[in-house]
């Protein structure tokens, strides 16, 4: 027993030995700054630092847990939630948790958290060192990189101020084409209300003449079937509006053909709506999307238009893996399991354009005007010629009233508290791993495209920065992307450094269809934060 | 493991996602046909009789010939009498076509037997051994086992003895009468009976799109077991269903075949990856049970007397029982009747006589243990790393992480992806430098590749599965086209073992444990998910005879490498698939469940059956395979998963991520806490895993285990015993503020136990429901009063580091003021411990003092020492407290908390004599 009790005896006394480095002797574990609050009191007891109860000072350090904060123990595993000071001369000083305390493994630098037996070597001036050295250098890209950052500083400042003299400039712009409109209006009015009235005389002829006149009737009601059949296909989510996002599978109404309908293209189709109901679709929508879709059929067959088996797209719509079933042959298959993202992609693809193939309603391509007697004929003409200078103005205004959009759009972004982000909207910057190409166009989306070929997958479009409290602008969140089979819609986040040239430099996917993005870029420089930050953490240094 | 596509794809059904499995992708009873015709037997019945003049007695044995009145084929049967109140039958036919098929390797090795005493008088003979009995009906052919005179199981007692003998397959086959054998090329052979004649499915069936060509015919066994002395039926693992067993009258029997089955569901007699036929049935006062030793497909009814009111009333009435006792039926498709019958008396005794069969665990690695880490899949060296550091972060323990298939180099096991783990081994060193451990998978199918090694063997050595043509046969898993070894055979084992050697498998480490998954086998294009019936095994076995021994054959492969790799390392394995006594090579989860409550509750269930069966070492995927757990749900797997004996978190490539910091502090803290208990508790595992080695006594147990008498006790299976010292009721319901606890009888007075809750010391006294508030921290669990439990309660990374962490003694009191308990330690890692180098020692306090006694001399040097004693249950509180080591004593401070006192710091060492004193 004596022996075994020696033991134990001495690892107490290691554990209560004093700190002999520091000027101040103070119970092992406990930093220079907590040193005061352990002394005894005149009659040899101390109070645990909560005060939840007063001990032998004895008790310090003696491998038994008294204090329910732990504060009896500073030096030894004995308190599951307590805390010990690593000192680590030339590095900086850490409190690490009781739990990490000669458990084998040397977590402080100066090793003072295991015993000597364990055998750790100090390492703290070399890393103190290395650490000084990384930290110059930090500083020295923060120093270089803020250079940069003013220069986006001042042209993001150029270019908001632009922003604002060009929208000012718009919104007279504007007001001189509503009055233009109102003119136009009333000169339309004037010409429309002639040429009913003729028509309406011919027409009583024609109907004399032509007893059939019951086609001409339904034609309201054709349209409305058209553009019902429509908008139900293109409502994919069927929630009984057809967004934005939804009107953008269809390429056809790329108009500006660049292979991507965007935003603004898809927004034009919904009179510059973010949704439309099935009323809004009919009488809004439909009128200027039909023509676009005549257009396609007239000129061109997409592929995707071939005629299908209407079951088989039944089937495709609601249940994914089965065409998959379809395709079983087994070499196929290997691929799909090794790449299982892959296929997904493809597969996300061909869900988001089931609409497409279908959405070719049967429309009239030929509607022969009939013959009008002379004076008709010139009155239907002025009368179009009044709704064409009325339109023209309308379009106009619907240009303007859309550029400014897109400026109240961009000035809504954030783009930084002196506006250094704003040069990046618009740029994009890619990289490439194993199996992947990885795109960031900041403010607008992110997108993923394997680099063997295949479609590009969209992983998310811009919702907002999402650094914490002050880092508000150390990350961006990008979200509703394509949707994963069985899973959520992609989305990414990009965490953002500083660095002297804009550059992803790492991409990963740590959870199912969550993509995490490695950016740098000299926007994020701030020499004068990075200084405040290293002088705060080397406050605690020795 | 898991089951996404593939599945879908090949068998061409689609599942959705959140419906579960698809019934129809499994066969029903009457869809094979050996059951159909097995069953039907329950309605007409058989006619063995023993052959006048046949019988031979041995010192421990006896046989005689039987034979079928209904067809005149004859039959061997063998009764002989084991160790340890157990008789062993074995029914064969005389003289086969071909040898049927004997399980090999299950039992852990011959069992011993013991001398016999025959007696006969009027034509029945009786067979003494020991306190059991046997008594031998001839006509019609039955055997009923006695217990001390106490008639606890009935061999045949319904006639529905049912063995389809070999025959040829008729000559000539006529549209319309296909299978038939009108002609029999074996002139002995008496016309069989006329199941089989007409049964279409004797000669060939089809499922699905499957052929099983069945080149042997019907060749189905079955036998009947009736527990006259039981109430309640248990056993046969594994199926998703209650503890006690469920009538299977209306229903399709309990069924036994390794399958891997998709997103199973709960309360269902459905196959799944396991299959432990062995059943007990439990009555007040006998236990007894029947190990059925057939690796065919098997189906089991069960025949319990519905319980109703009219029914209870009558017994009530008349004072004895009206309704037949519980009996099961083991139907199998092939091989022969081979029974233990085990006689109990209590259910501890036919526990351990069912392990002293099959074999335990083997004290496991401490590390196992603890907290597994598991996903499908870590992506990386840098993923696992950044896991590996984050419970370092957040300051919560943890043992081991896992990689599933992704690490692989193209699911080629054996290889590693070199652009994710480009330096394993350096991975390796990062966790073993903490004291943590990599788990990796390997699983049995490999791929077909020409550029892989191990395929290139296999296929150049012959070492696949066979079709019956001869060829490789070919199935379709996680690589793709792949090819299955033939672990029966010996060499195959030999070479597959050999692959663990660091030689070959480098970038690992001696220190890297395994994990086997899909070896039931699954094979994706298989019939239901696995391989054909007719493959061909070593020693041309069919695979029909062996199914249910494949993954068994797997893991011994595997324990033998990681034997071989590093002799003085315990083996760590986990596999899915498993059959009686794999328990002795590795530990099982309940596969592939699901996020949500009813799965939860089925985990307790479902291994407290497995525990039964020998397999203590048995958890469920904390948090649930497939889905996404809300918090609340994965605070309380996490509360239920630290008292299963295996725990790990797991979870499908396609759920959200949930390490713990990934939720909401209240969250994250629940967990931290959750995963503290379990860590604080580990001396109490690793003692129990100690003693299951020691004993064959479960780790955790049903309540009727020790409360045998206690009828409303048998069928609770939302509560667990550990050992005889915890009783652990988890919540496993959702938003509930409060949970019903039973708290067992020991005698009819509805006296129980003394229980003192775990955390507050708050002691139940008496029997009967209890209902418990919890609040989301809390996990209701009691510890019996009369026990002492070893914890060790400072937090650590992980378990390793904590070897020479000092422990706490928690001291229970009973009725009359005394506990005791025990606590094993060793090294926690090698084999020295065979040698003796272990301290094992029970605890006793009595009369306000306690003292150690020593089981064996303690021959380990530990470090540890007593760091506090808490002491619950005493009248007064003392004032203090003497410690008198070799004559030598010193005083020691004695300071109340709550409802128990505790004594500070007596300080001595583990290995040393002591004697405790409370002063008043």
């Amino acid at each position: 027993m004596k022996s075994t009790q020696l033991a134990l005896i001495a690892l107490i006394i290691y554990a209560l030995g004093e700190v002999q480095c520091g000027e101040v002797p103070r119970p092992r574990g406990v930093s220079l700054t907590k040193a005061p609050l352990y002394q005894p009191q005149a009659n040899g007891k101390w109070t645990c630092l909560d005060g939840s109860k007063t001990i032998p000072f004895t008790h310090i350090n003696d491998e038994y847990c008294d204090c329910a904060d732990g504060s009896d123990e500073p030096g030894t595993s004995a308190c599951a939630e307590g805390k010990f000071h690593c000192v680590n001369k030339g590095h900086q000083s850490i409190d690490i948790p009781s739990a990490l305390v000669q458990d084998g493994v040397c977590d402080c630098c100066d090793g003072s958290d295991e015993l000597p037996a364990t055998g750790c070597s100090n390492s703290c001036q070399e890393l103190g060192a290395a650490e000084a050295i990384k930290r110059r250098n930090e500083a020295e890209v923060h120093r270089r990189g803020t250079e940069k950052r003013e220069e986006l500083i001042a042209r993001g400042r150029q270019l908001k101020a632009d922003r604002a003299g060009r929208r000012s400039e718009l919104q007279s712009h504007i007001q001189e084409q509503e009055r233009l409109k109102s003119e136009k209006e009333q000169l339309k009015k004037t010409a429309e209300a002639l040429e009913s009235e003729a028509l309406e005389v011919f027409k009583e002829q024609q109907r004399e003449l032509n007893e059939n006149t019951a086609q001409a009737e339904e034609e309201p009601q054709q349209m409305r079937h058209e553009a019902t059949m429509s908008f139900v296909r293109y409502d994919t989510n069927k929630d009984g509006f057809v967004e934005v996002t939804e009107l953008m599978v269809d390429m056809n109404l790329d108009q500006d053909r660049n292979g991507v309908v965007t935003v603004e293209e898809a927004k034009y189709f919904l009179d510059e709506r973010e949704r439309v109901d099935l009323d809004a679709f009919v009488t809004l929508a439909w009128p200027r999307i039909k023509p676009l879709k005549m257009l396609a059929e007239g000129l061109f067959q997409p592929p995707l238009e071939a005629p299908k088996p209407p079951e088989q797209e039944q089937t495709e719509h609601d249940s994914p893996s089965e065409e998959r079933g379809d395709m079983a042959p087994e070499g196929e298959l290997e691929d799909e399991h090794d790449e299982g993202e892959e296929e997904e992609d493809q597969y996300d693809d061909e869900e988001a354009d089931v609409g497409i193939g279908e959405a070719t309603p049967e429309i009239e391509t030929t509607t022969t005007a009939p013959n009008y007697d002379p004076e008709t004929q010139r009155l239907v003409e002025a009368a179009n010629e009044a709704r064409n200078a009325f339109e023209e103005v309308e379009r106009q205004i619907r240009e303007i009233e859309h550029e400014i959009k897109e400026i109240d759009e961009q000035e809504n972004k954030d783009y930084g508290l002196h506006e250094e982000w704003a040069v990046l909207d618009g740029e994009c910057y890619t990289y490439e791993d194993r199996e992947y190409v990885y795109t960031l166009c900041p403010f607008d989306r992110v997108s993923q495209k394997p680099r063997n070929g295949g479609a590009e997958t969209t992983l998310g479009r811009w919702e907002q920065w999402a650094g914490e409290g002050e880092d508000k602008y150390s990350k961006q969140k990008y979200t509703q992307g394509a949707a994963c089979w069985n899973g959520p819609n992609r989305s990414a986040v990009i965490n953002i450094k500083c660095a002297l040239e804009p550059k992803i430099t790492a991409v990963s996917e740590p959870n199912r269809c969550e993509y995490y993005y490695e950016f740098e870029t000299p926007a994020a420089c701030d020499s004068e934060a990075f200084a405040t930050a290293a002088a705060n953490s080397a406050h605690d240094e020795l | 493991m898991r089951f996404t596509l593939g599945i879908c794809l090949i068998i061409g059904a689609l599942f959705s996602y959140a419906a579960g499995v698809d019934p129809n992708n499994f066969k029903t009873c009457e869809q094979s046909s050996f059951c159909k015709r097995s069953r039907k037997v329950q309605s007409t019945g058989s006619k063995y009789a023993i052959i006048p003049g046949t019988l031979n007695s041995y010192a421990d044995s006896l046989t005689a010939d039987l034979v079928n009145k209904d067809n005149h084929h004859q039959f061997t049967f063998k009764l002989e009498a084991l160790m340890g109140n157990t008789f062993r039958l074995q029914i064969d036919e005389k003289n086969p076509l071909r040898p049927r098929y004997r399980v090999e390797h299950a039992l852990k090795g011959k069992p011993a037997t013991t001398q016999i005493r025959v007696q006969e008088s009027q034509g029945v003979l009786s067979i003494t051994a020991g306190n059991s009995k046997a008594v031998i009906h001839g006509d019609p052919f039955h055997i009923e086992f006695y217990e001390d005179d106490v008639h606890v199981v009935t061999v045949n007692a319904k006639n529905w003895l049912y063995f389809e003998h070999l025959r040829q397959k008729a000559a000539v086959q006529t549209e319309g009468a296909e299978g038939a054998e009108a002609q029999d090329a074996n002139p002995d052979a008496i016309q069989p009976p006329a199941e089989t004649h007409e049964d279409p499915g004797a000669w060939e069936e089809n499922f699905k799109s499957h052929h099983d060509s069945k080149p042997y015919g019907p060749e189905a066994v079955a036998l009947d077991f009736a527990f006259p002395a039981a109430e309640v039926l248990f056993g046969i693992p594994e199926h998703a269903d209650s503890f006690v067993l469920k009538s299977t009258s209306g229903t399709d029997p309990y069924r036994l075949y390794n399958l891997d089955v998709f997103e199973y569901v709960v309360d269902s007699k459905m196959a799944l990856y396991g299959s432990v036929p062995v059943l007990y049935g439990h009555g007040s006062q006998r236990t007894a049970g029947v190990y059925w030793q057939n690796a065919a497909e098997t189906w089991v009814d069960i025949h319990t007397a519905e319980t109703n009111v009219v029914s209870s009333l009558v017994n009530f009435v008349s004072g004895t029982r009206k309704t037949p006792p519980p009996s099961a039926h083991f139907m199998s498709e092939s091989g022969i009747v081979d029974a233990f019958i085990m006689l109990g008396p209590k259910p501890i005794d036919v526990f351990k006589q069912y392990a002293g069969l099959t074999g335990t665990h083997e004290l496991p690695q401490l590390f196992a243990l603890a907290y597994h880490q598991s996903r499908w899949n870590y992506n990386d060296e840098r993923d696992v790393a950044t896991v590996s550091a984050k419970f370092d972060e957040f300051n919560m323990p943890m043992d081991t992480m896992w990689l599933d298939i992704e690490y692989t180099d193209g699911k080629r096991y054996f290889t590693w992806d070199k652009f994710k783990f480009p330096d394993s081994l350096a991975m390796v060193k990062n966790l073993t430098d903490l004291g943590r451990h990599l788990v990796v998978i390997i699983d049995p199918h490999i791929k077909r590749d020409n550029a892989y090694f191990f395929h290139n063997d296999c296929t150049e050595q012959g070492y696949y599965i066979k079709t019956r043509d001869g060829n490789d046969y070919e199935g379709w898993c996680w690589p793709g086209s792949a090819s299955y070894p033939d672990f029966f055979n010996p060499v195959v084992r030999e070479y597959y073992a050999s692959q663990y050697e660091l030689s070959k498998f480098k970038t690992v480490t001696a220190d890297v444990m395994l994990w086997n998954d899909m070896n039931e086998p699954s094979v994706f294009n298989g019939p239901e998910v696995t391989a054909p019936k007719d493959l061909v095994h070593f020693g041309n076995w069919e695979h029909r005879d062996v199914h249910n021994l494949y993954g068994h054959m797997h893991i011994m492969g595997t324990f033998a490498g990681l034997l071989k790799r590093d002799p003085n390392q315990r083996p760590f394995i986990l596999t899915r698939s498993h059959f009686a006594g794999s328990q002795r090579y590795a530990a099982i989860w309940t596969g592939d469940n699901l996020a949500d409550w009813a799965h939860l509750q089925h985990s307790i269930k479902m291994c407290l059956t497995e525990a039964v069966a020998g397999f203590s070492f048995c958890g469920a995927d904390v948090g649930g395979f497939f889905g996404n757990p809300e918090a609340e749900l994965l605070e309380r797997w996490y509360q239920t998963g630290i008292f299963l004996p295996f725990f790990r978190a797991h979870a499908h490539i396609d759920t959200k991520r949930r390490e713990p910091w990934l939720f909401p502090e209240r969250t994250r803290q629940i967990i931290r806490s959750a995963l503290l208990k379990r860590y604080s508790y580990l001396p109490l595992w690793y003692t129990s895993f100690y003693e299951l080695e020691k004993t064959g006594a479960p780790v955790i147990r049903p309540m009727l285990t020790h409360y045998p008498h206690d009828k409303e006790a048998f069928g609770i299976d939302s509560q667990l015993l550990v050992q005889q010292r915890l009783l652990v009721r988890p919540v496993m319901q959702q938003g509930v503020s409060k949970v019903d606890v039973y708290f067992p009888a020991i005698d009819d007075k509805k006296n129980g136990d003394y229980w003192y809750d775990v955390d507050t010391f708050e002691r139940q006294e008496r029997a009967g429901y209890v209902s418990v508030p919890v609040t989301e921290y809390k996990i209701p669990v009691w510890q019996r009063g009369g026990s002492i439990v070893p914890k060790k309660e400072r937090l650590r990374r992980s378990a390793p580091l904590m070897l020479h962490d000092p422990y706490t003694l928690i001291v229970c009191l009973d009725r009359h003021g005394k506990a005791d308990g025990t606590l094993y330690l060793d090294d926690e890692k090698s084999y020295k411990y065979r040698d003796g180098e272990h301290i094992y020692v029970n605890y006793e306090f009595e009369q306000n003092q306690l003292r150690n006694n020593f089981i064996g001399k303690p021959k380990y040097k530990s470090n540890a020492w007593i760091e506090r004693v808490v002491i619950a249950g005493l009248q007064l509180v003392p004032k203090s407290a003497t410690i008198t080591v070799n004559g030598v004593s010193q005083q020691l401070e004695v300071e109340q908390q709550g409802n128990a006192v505790i004594v500070r710091k007596p300080g001595v060492k583990m290995d040393v004599d002591f004697a405790l004193k409370l002063n008043y």
